[in-house]
């Protein structure tokens, strides 16, 4: 193809074509000027405000910030969420604007404004097309200055903190960074996060007065970028702000974070996880200790991207998760490192013992060349993405002034990064990853994590709420079955599975009786072929202990076997278990049990045969025989619904069971013998109701 | 205009923001006073013989480059028992080609400065490169090399299979909600008659633990050719120096047949839909309401687009104003169409809300669904249309500051309508929509008999008081 090209390209010496066909190897980079790092004009007005104008004329926007030393770590102790409920309400009511008129007039022209708060500041942030600069300009004075905190107003704003608090509560990656912070910092402030206790603990007095004391010029930072001049922008300041002053605000010295003695490992117990996550580091420097540039370039290999150790070697090679990074924090105080992967529960050990390993690693064996110009690559080579719009130039510019880094920062950056040694940069993992201090926060399911976790180092246990456990609660007692003959009466029960409103397959089930055994027959299936199944489970008529399962199962035409038998504290035989390829294999099985152990095929039918009433809870030890694993089922028994099937309208209770992969909802017949009426599976568009 | 934005208000970081695989940013319209080019992206195009399509426009404002390719597939081409195949793919593309080595994609972008990414929708997957301009060769080198010559192996299959199974359960299966949102942006479609966008883009684990090495081949052979992909190019580059290298690059690699076309037949207002799910993660109750939407090049795609603002977009929001504030129901109210990204369509129209602590979803889905009808009862004020409209003329010129947003803007275009040129004129379709075009368009999607009602109730454990 080459040659045809090149001869062709002699015979016609006008016709552009390509030269040489794709390259085999990289091709290498063409020249790019030096590029520097946007001006700006900064001054500090009488009253003691900061001003910093970013003139952007590529598209006619401008957004402002106003950032207060105002943060969440100036909230009293026992009051904390002040700062977060101050942020909201700024915007909602001035002495001329009620909260709807604010949001209709920034918002009628396309723009935005909104408050909130982080650990170290509060800031006040409006943005719109240019043209709009003035009114941007007379809001942001209005709520800074003039901002009336209505009592309705406040109660609406806790009761979505309340809210929203429940709902951090329910996510993983939330629930982690929330310990993580408390764990690392202790009593200092930046480790403190709202409680249900404190959110109502703050009243309307609390909030005027935080904004009265915190929210002055002094200390404080304006920042305008865009399509703006910065003749316009004083007039348009000395306007909104005309009067504006007070003495800088005063801010507590924060009591130094304890200092560990020993890698500490937190489980945080949340029950139905489907991975574990991950969170481990520790508290590091002041951000100006210059260790940071070195510091960055450790923290760049072992896991500031794609092309870092953790994320090559957790996800690229093992498999084990989704992505796992490493990163350096900074605040106007101590700052901290962490590292983070999210991972299949079952690899959640191996991951972490990796992860420090590549820690150890880090601190102790010096970074070789390769990596280090590729991570030094990456932090002085994507300089110019950063400095694409006014808003990017913005944060780095309000970032650098408000940490207190110095004029030199910016300017400076990428050559002291470039000049890191391999040397450095392991002494900086040395002293900033505190290998030997490390706090490790696992969020997940602590019944499958813990006797993991402990073979590790030592295992504190919480709940989500922080309500301390014990390895006992992870595994509950189990219910003492002892079963009622009336309950488990002989009979057939045919019921159908309907997959998105269409029946898609029956199941038809046989109970009876054989000595002192319950015999439970089920063929289940598609009805046209596909899937047919025939399982027999043999267990005590007096507890359900489980003493044989046999099954036969035709796939699209293959058919493979299950036979185990229970007996002496084991289960032995072949099993049938689903393969990663989406194949059934039959597996030998030969493994301890305890003693009782009800087979899962049978829990629903044993688990209803036990319902009482509404507000118990029964836990079912089980044996799941595609998993080989033997398990904890909760049925918590609701109240009574009227419930429609094809066999007619029963008066059911709802009992919700958790523990299975896939949690059920079974609806049981208040009526003696109790029947499952209705079967349904969480997050599945599938149900199985009773036809006869 | 490009959908995918969630809009919303109160549902801290957007409860399923994380959840997105893509989100682009909205355009909007430049009033007459600002400067004429505010918004205008000029380009220029060109076909290689083998089909590949390309587009570029210029841009020296920041010494950087995006390189950006569109393959014409997504999670609409799989088929039944496959879900999840054209993402699984996406990852594959990641894992090296002839000449790259697993894992040297990244570290070739990122040695050189560059961000990197690519993600996977309904009816489209893209790839991309933002890059200092003196590395473009490198980016369009990549993107040819593994266009060309995938590297697929056992290995990199089992890996990346795994991945996408962790990546599943940490955006869907691991979090409150998620499954009810991916799940039921599928249901208002009947597998039989669209199995497209009747199954989630990311698939489930049976099916993923379901697919074969030769599925993956076969993907590749099918759809990643250069007849089925576009390339885009914005930034700093010259434009000759460009044309030769993707002559160089490219024009080799030999175009592949035609893939199969996919269609959906799908009827707005087929039937009410109505579905109760426990949620063993959340510890409040939610709400979902999803409303079938025409093809993107329906004529009522604008006055739908901006029906949504007015219903959800900000704290002058209709859903925000009466359901959070006013009845303080709901913690936040968001709406979105298309959320993954616009598609050819049918698609959906969603309005979600977490209700406050306390707060019964019954209750709570009654006043999300006064809203709605409010926009079919009467009309829209006057301060409201315009609010919307100036809302999206701000989203065009943000969505549109960025050489990676001009990029995916020029593919929307050239994917989703008549001609790319339209990326210049779809505005003024917008500043042409009246309050009688919403109230019109609301009477008729918004319709009960085109709506599925997902009520979302925590698992019996839910949450302390």
């Amino acid at each position: 193809m080459r040659r045809a090209a090149l001869a062709l390209l002699a015979v016609v010496p006008a016709l552009r074509l390509s030269a040489q066909g794709l390259p085999t190897t990289p091709p290498k980079p063409t020249r790019l000027a030096p590029v520097r790092f946007p001006p700006f004009k900064e001054t500090t007005l009488p009253n003691g405000l900061a001003v910093v104008v970013i003139e952007h004329h590529e598209q006619p926007v401008v957004s402002v910030t106003v950032s207060f030393r105002a943060g969440a770590i100036y909230d009293p102790a026992g009051k904390e969420g002040l700062s977060e409920l101050v942020a909201e309400l700024l915007s909602k009511g001035t002495a001329t604007r009620t909260a709807e008129q604010i949001a209709s007039t920034i918002e009628g022209v396309g723009g935005h404004l909104s408050a909130s708060s982080a650990d170290d500041f509060l800031t006040i942030s409006v943005d719109a097309l240019s043209d709009q600069l003035e009114l941007v300009f007379d809001l942001l004075g209005d709520v800074t200055l003039h901002s009336t905190f209505p009592t309705s107003e406040m109660e609406l704003a806790r009761t979505r903190s309340l809210s929203a608090l429940a709902l951090q509560l329910s996510q993983p990656g939330a629930v982690a960074q929330r310990f993580f912070a408390s764990e690392i910092y202790g009593r200092n402030p930046y480790g403190r996060t709202p409680t249900r206790e404190s959110y109502r603990a703050v009243t309307a007095e609390d909030v005027a007065q935080f904004a009265r004391e915190r929210l002055r010029p002094a200390g404080a930072l304006l920042v305008v970028a865009g399509d703006v001049t910065d003749a316009q922008v004083r007039d348009l300041i000395a306007k909104a702000f005309a009067g504006w002053s007070g003495a800088p605000p005063s801010g507590p010295a924060l009591p130094a974070p304890v200092t560990r003695l020993a890698p500490e490992l937190l489980l945080v117990h949340r029950p139905g996880s489907a991975q574990a996550n991950i969170v481990a580091g520790n508290p590091t420097i002041l951000p100006t200790d210059p260790i940071y540039y070195a510091g960055r370039v450790a923290s760049q290999v072992l896991g500031g991207g794609a092309d870092s150790r953790l994320f090559l070697i957790l996800r690229e090679q093992k498999s084990w998760t989704y992505g796992a990074y490493a990163s350096l924090r900074r605040h106007r105080g101590l700052g901290y490192w962490q590292a983070t992967a999210e991972v299949r529960t079952d690899v959640a050990d191996s991951a972490l013992v990796e992860l420090l390993h590549q820690i150890d690693r880090i601190r102790t064996v010096v970074i070789p060349d390769s990596e280090l110009t590729a991570a030094k690559g990456f932090l002085v080579g994507s300089f110019p993405l950063t400095i694409e719009t006014p808003s990017q130039i913005a944060t780095q510019v309000a970032n650098a002034k408000l940490l207190g880094l110095g004029d030199d920062y910016l300017r400076l950056y990428r050559e002291r990064l470039s000049a890191v040694t391999g040397l450095q940069a392991r002494a900086a993992a040395a002293r900033l990853f505190r290998r030997s201090a490390l706090t490790i926060v696992v969020v997940g399911d602590g019944a499958r994590l813990y006797d993991r976790l402990k073979a590790i180092g030592p295992v504190r246990i919480v709940d989500v709420d922080g309500k301390a456990l014990t390895p006992g609660d992870l595994n509950p007692p189990v219910t003492t079955v002892t079963l009622d003959p009336r309950q488990l009466e002989s009979r057939t029960e045919s019921s159908q599975v309907v997959v998105q409103g269409t029946a898609r397959g029956f199941a038809v089930a046989d109970i009876t009786h054989v000595g002192d055994s319950v015999v439970y027959s089920e063929h289940a299936g598609t009805g046209n072929g596909m899937f047919d199944q025939r399982t027999t489970v043999v267990f005590s008529a007096a507890d359900a202990a489980a003493r044989r399962l046999d099954q036969v199962m035709i796939r699209q035409g293959t058919k493979v076997e299950a036979h185990l038998v229970y007996g002496g504290g084991r289960v032995k035989g072949n099993n049938l278990v689903p393969q990663p390829d989406g194949s059934v294999q039959q597996v030998p099985v030969d493994t301890a049990v305890p003693p009782g152990i009800v087979d899962e095929n049978v829990a629903p039918l044993v688990g209803s045969s036990l319902v009482l009433a509404p507000g118990q809870t029964l836990r079912l030890a089980v044996f799941t025989p595609s998993e080989v694993a033997t398990k904890v089922l909760t049925f918590k028994v609701g109240q009574p619904e009227t419930v429609v099937v094809p066999a007619g309208t029963f008066q059911a209770y709802r009992v919700d069971v958790t523990g299975p992969r896939i949690p059920l909802v079974l609806y049981v017949s208040v009526d003696s013998p109790h029947r499952v009426v209705k079967q349904e599976f969480v997050g599945q568009p599938a149900v199985i109701e009773l036809v006869r | 205009m490009r959908s995918g934005r969630m809009r919303g208000v109160g549902i801290p970081g957007g409860v399923l923001i994380g959840l997105l695989m893509h989100l682009p940013i909205w355009g909007g319209w430049p009033a007459p006073a600002l400067a004429a080019q505010a918004g205008r992206i000029s380009y220029e195009a060109f076909t290689l013989p083998n089909g590949l399509h390309v587009l570029y426009s210029e841009d020296h404002s920041a010494p950087i480059v995006s390189v950006d390719v569109w393959y014409n597939t997504g999670s609409r081409n799989e088929r039944p028992g496959r879900s999840g195949f054209a993402h699984l793919f996406e990852h594959m593309m990641f894992e090296g080609s002839a000449h790259v080595k697993k894992g040297e994609h990244f570290q070739l972008i990122s040695r050189a400065g560059g961000s990197e990414n690519g993600s996977t929708a309904e009816d489209r997957t893209n790839y991309y490169e933002t890059i200092p301009s003196n590395r473009l060769n490198l980016a369009l080198w990549l993107e040819a090399d593994r266009m060309r010559s995938l590297a697929i192996t056992d290995e990199n299959f089992h890996n990346q299979r795994e991945t996408v199974k962790e990546e599943r359960r940490l955006r869907v299966d691991n979090q409150p909600y998620a499954p009810a949102f991916i799940d039921g942006m599928t249901w208002p479609f009947d597998s039989a008659t669209c199995f497209a966008y009747a199954h989630t883009v990311i698939g489930s684990i049976d099916d993923l633990n379901a697919a074969q090495l030769s599925d993956v081949q076969a993907f590749f052979d099918t759809y990643y050719a250069p007849n089925n992909a576009t390339l885009v190019v914005v930034g700093d580059f010259r434009p000759l120096e460009l044309r030769r290298f993707v002559n160089q690059y490219f024009s080799e690699i030999p175009r592949h047949p035609d893939p199969p076309s996919v269609s959906c037949a799908s009827r707005v207002g087929s039937g009410p839909m109505r579905r109760e799910l426990t949620d063993a993660h959340a510890n409040l109750p939610a709400v979902m309401r999803i409303y079938r939407v025409p093809s993107h090049a329906d004529p009522d795609t604008p006055a739908l687009e901006l029906l949504n603002v007015i219903l959800g977009e900000g704290e002058s929001s209709r859903l925000n104003v009466a359901v959070v504030r006013r009845e303080k129901a709901a913690l936040g109210t968001q709406v979105a169409m298309n959320p993954f990204d616009s598609r050819r369509g049918p698609g959906v129209l969603l309005a979600l809300a977490i209700a406050n602590q306390g707060v019964d979803p019954l209750k709570l889905d009654t006043l999300v669904a006064a809203q709605l009808d409010s926009l079919r009862a009467s009309s829209v004020t006057g301060e409201e249309l315009t609010k919307a409209k100036n809302t999206f003329r701000s989203g065009f010129i943000h969505g549109r500051e960025t050489t990676l947003g001009k990029a995916e803007e020029l593919h929307h275009y050239d994917m989703f309508h008549a001609s790319p040129a339209e990326i210049n004129t779809d505005l003024e379709r917008f500043l042409a929509v009246t309050a009688d075009d919403i109230r019109r368009v609301a009477g008729k999607y918004l319709d009960p008999a085109n709506a599925l009602v997902i009520i979302v109730k925590p698992a019996a454990s839910g949450v302390k008081q």
